[in-house]
């Protein structure tokens, strides 16, 4: 698992969508975070960890690679506004619902 | 697990689950271009809810539900959940 900062896991999964466009799917997980980077200790073990409560944990995988990044509180506004534009763009694949189209020339799909 | 029929529902359905419980719940969602699907998962590995479709209208939908999550993921949540004042 490829842990990247927000930009370059943004670049990585326009990379994933991309190669994915013809086979495959793409999985995009989204976990809240408290930071802790040791395994949680057993009962009776003191507990040295301090959980923070601003981050959350993006990951994405195409079935072969993984990548994943961890989003703060003050990285979020600009990490949703890009990742909502990407999948946007991306995931142009799906039906549109044409109703009205039907009076109208129809574009070539 | 059933899929959801309503978005609507759907929805508020996963906001509940999230609130009852933020560490626990985590997002899926599944992107299908050669099949033209995209399928949502919301679980607390003990409830699913999931949410499938083919339609264009709803990406934004999926889109904007996604970023609202996020943001209660980074958020410090003084409502729900245990916090300590001193």
């Amino acid at each position: 698992m490829v842990l990247l900062e927000n930009d370059a896991f943004l670049t990585e999964l326009t990379r994933l969508f991309q190669k994915c466009r013809t086979t495959g799917s793409v999985v995009i997980t989204l976990k809240k975070y408290d930071g802790r980077t040791k395994p949680v200790p057993r009962k009776g073990h003191p507990e040295t960890h301090e959980a923070a409560d601003n981050k959350c944990l993006v990951r994405a995988s195409d079935g072969k690679s993984k990548i994943s990044t961890v989003v703060t509180s003050k990285e979020v506004i600009k990490f949703q506004m890009a990742y909502s534009n990407l999948l946007r763009a991306h995931m142009d694949g799906l039906k549109k619902k044409d109703k009205k189209s039907k009076g109208k020339k129809t574009k070539a799909t | 697990m059933p899929y959801y029929q309503t978005w609507e529902e759907f929805a508020r359905a996963a906001e509940k689950l999230y609130l009852t419980d933020p560490m626990k719940v985590r997002v899926v969602l599944k992107y299908r271009h050669c099949d033209g699907n995209i399928c949502m998962k919301v679980t607390d590995d003990s409830v699913c809810l999931r949410y499938k479709t083919d339609q264009a209208q709803d990406v934004k939908k999926i889109e904007k539900l996604h970023g609202k999550l996020m943001r209660l993921m980074v958020s410090k949540e003084s409502h729900s959940g245990a916090m300590e004042t001193d």
